[in-house]
């Protein structure tokens, strides 16, 4: 995957409010198509909200969504006009420096986590995730991968479970029984 | 006395001692490490703590915040990457020093700034947020609706962005968080008919998306940047550099007290003013700007800490976030069922005091965690991101499912955090986005109170306004955002700045 290699500008990736990315004076590569996707969608949103109360009166439920809606479509129709006439970057393309056939990856297996999490359960989930994602991104050997992915994920499951007593599906692990063993361990079966 | 009580309730319970200081401590390594973000560390501890009582899961977060905003400064100086968005400034120059092999001597001068600014931010919110509340029980409902819009336009305006697209981003903020069932007459709002959108979208999902995934996809452009070595050598400044540079500390202070306390601007938008003003104002700089110059250090570091308690301002008077991390921050006390605003201060001063002394307190482990342990400190940091990104990725869905159990969630936070990948990358700021989903429900029961109580009539809400001492100054600030943004003052700007 080349866009290991490629030099990319990170001032042009937003960092925070005061520096929010993006390229003054050029338009990046998919801009204008993320820019008409707005108008769409604040027109959309503008449709439905009209659906809501219309004008019936200015303190009905839709008001405020109207109101809201307006000013996207206004602004997002301000920016299409700005965006336009702006010369594209030279440097850049959507497969190296928006998005990178890594994000696409990364975006999949999230996706694929969700549909796992249920069925399979919490732990057999996140090892999985952990290490195709650890095994992509570092590209180092197996043994790395799984000693890096299960020492991580045994370290958040403590913490989390046992600190936060945040509850995760369990799917097909016995979870219960196995810290009902640990305790049986610790506790001497108090 | 029950003031005086709150105040020190930190202090006398060991437990919230220690979550203050495991906060402070995970607070500075979160900040350092880039692609963490105290943002994305406080979204995704809402999720986790809220089973907890209120005092012990402020605490935390309220560590977490003040080590945070500290810790980006760090890995600045070190590798001239800023961990954290507040941490921008102070690579400036601080890599320059670093450069030079004055790492711990930049090290120092930047926790014991911070630590002061800190301090500053504390006191202006403790004098000052009492009477701002005695004050803000007189607000009406068109004020709160003013001052909620001036908040959302200020992140645009005041950043380096465009001002369109900040409104674009605060508009979609309201309107995320209308989803749903109105409140008051359970009419549907933007749920297409979807039943599962009738409960509206879980505010964490949004932001752990916003903050924590679209960051983590941001980062895996650099995955291969790699990290360099640095030596340490002396760290606590001497009392003599700390005295020469306490004037333009104080004033660096005061503007990132102000900025904190403005709705919606937060410590990276102070840290960059004040820098902007020390190069103003010095006129001998230890080195030339950009060079490694000392004041080029003091006045971000003073002043995105001292944004903290600024950001508490208006956050405990009105309910009304001062930046990101207090929207969250408000959400959480929501969640454990206080009402942020001028009531809590009357009902509840404990809160506010205890508050205080929790910033207090988390203050003072910065002070020591930032003056020890920086040999520790470079290995964690030098974490690869190969392995970094996916324990965030990890970390935000099991915050994201947390809070109601619910796959959809996971899939909230995926889209948003996309959609929030998008944004950065064409130059939408995000923090008006969660400014608009916290501040949405107030703006539209505000709206909606003071237009019932001019009986539906445009005409009287004007008037009002124009015959309200406070809600003219508000009117008037918003309109000068616009104007600052029109061609002829862009224009008026440039001959200004060309004739310098």
């Amino acid at each position: 995957m080349q866009d290991h290699v490629h030099p990319h500008d990170s001032a042009r990736d937003g960092s925070s409010d005061a520096t929010p990315g993006g390229m003054p004076g050029k338009r990046r590569p998919g801009e204008l198509l993320f820019t008409v996707f707005l108008v769409l969608f604040s027109g959309v949103l503008l449709w439905n909200a009209f659906g809501i109360s219309g004008f019936e009166a200015l303190s009905g439920p839709g008001a405020v969504p109207m109101a809201t809606a307006a000013v996207m479509l206004v602004s997002a129709l301000i920016v299409l006009v700005r965006t336009l006439p702006l010369p594209r970057t030279t440097d850049e393309t959507v497969m190296r420096d928006i998005l990178p056939p890594l994000a696409i990856v990364i975006v999949l297996l999230l996706v694929a986590y969700g549909l796992l999490l249920r069925p399979l359960g919490f732990l057999p989930t996140s090892a999985l995730f952990l290490i195709a994602a650890i095994k992509i991104l570092s590209r180092r050997g197996w043994g790395f991968t799984v000693a890096v992915s299960l020492g991580s994920l045994v370290l958040i499951y403590l913490v989390f479970r046992i600190v936060f007593s945040v509850l995760m599906p369990a799917g097909i692990v016995p979870e219960g029984e196995m810290l009902q063993a640990l305790r049986d361990l610790f506790g001497g079966g108090v | 006395m029950d003031a005086l009580m709150a105040f020190l309730t930190v202090f006398t319970q060991p437990q919230l001692l220690l979550l203050v200081a495991a906060g402070t401590f995970a607070g500075v390594y979160v900040g350092a490490i880039p692609g963490l973000s105290v943002t994305m560390a406080v979204s995704i501890l809402i999720s986790f703590t809220f089973s907890w009582d209120v005092l012990p899961a402020i605490s935390l977060m309220i560590g977490v915040y003040m080590g945070g905003v500290y810790g980006g400064s760090r890995t600045a100086i070190l590798l001239n990457i800023p961990g954290a968005p507040s941490a921008i400034a102070t690579a400036m120059d601080g890599y320059p020093m670093a450069q030079r092999g004055e790492a711990g001597e930049a090290i120092g001068i930047t926790t014991v700034m911070s630590f002061f600014g800190g301090f500053v931010g504390i006191a202006v919110l403790a004098l000052l947020a009492p009477t701002v509340s005695d004050f803000a029980i007189r607000f009406q409902p068109r004020d709160y609706m003013l001052i909620a819009v001036l908040g959302i336009l200020l992140v645009g305006s005041l950043s380096s962005g465009s001002l369109v697209k900040g409104i674009f981003a605060g508009a979609l903020g309201i309107g995320i968080g209308a989803v749903g069932m109105d409140p008051l007459t359970f009419t549907e709002r933007f749920t297409f008919d979807i039943p599962l959108l009738r409960g509206g979208i879980s505010f964490i999902a949004v932001m752990i998306g916003m903050f924590g995934v679209s960051e983590a996809l941001m980062q895996l452009h650099n995955i291969d940047t790699p990290a360099i070595k640095q030596k340490i050598s002396r760290i606590v400044p001497s009392f003599g550099t700390i005295r020469k540079h306490l004037p333009l500390s104080l004033q660096t202070s005061s503007l990132g007290v102000l900025i904190g306390a403005l709705p919606g601007t937060g410590g990276d938008i102070a840290a960059l003013m004040a820098y902007d003003h020390a190069k103003r104002v010095t006129k001998s700089p230890s080195r030339p700007f950009g060079q490694g110059a000392i004041e080029g250090l003091v006045a971000p570091e003073t002043a995105n800490n001292a944004a903290v308690g600024g950001a508490f301002i208006p956050m405990m008077t009105l309910g009304i976030p001062g930046d990101a991390v207090t929207a969250i921050m408000i959400g959480a006390l929501f969640i454990h069922g206080l009402n942020p605003g001028p009531l809590l201060m009357v009902d509840q001063p404990d809160m506010f005091w205890f508050i205080v002394g929790a910033l207090v307190t988390a203050n003072c482990f910065m002070l020591l965690f930032g003056l020890t342990g920086i040999k520790l400190f470079t290995r964690i940091v030098e974490m690869p991101r190969a392995v970094l990104i996916p324990l965030i990725l990890l970390l935000s869905i099991v915050g994201a499912y947390a809070v109601n159990n619910a796959i959809t969630d996971v899939y909230w936070m995926l889209g948003f955090g996309v959609f929030g990948y998008f944004m950065r990358h064409y130059g939408y700021p995000l923090g008006p986005v969660i400014l608009g989903v916290i501040l949405s429900r107030l703006l539209d029961d505000n709206w909606r109170r003071a237009i019932i109580s001019e009986r539906e009539d445009l005409g009287r809400f004007f008037y009002g306004i124009v015959t309200s001492p406070l809600s003219l100054c508000l009117l008037v600030a918003v309109i000068l955002i616009f104007v600052s943004q029109t061609p002829l003052w862009t224009r008026f700007r440039k001959k200004e700045s060309s004739a310098k």
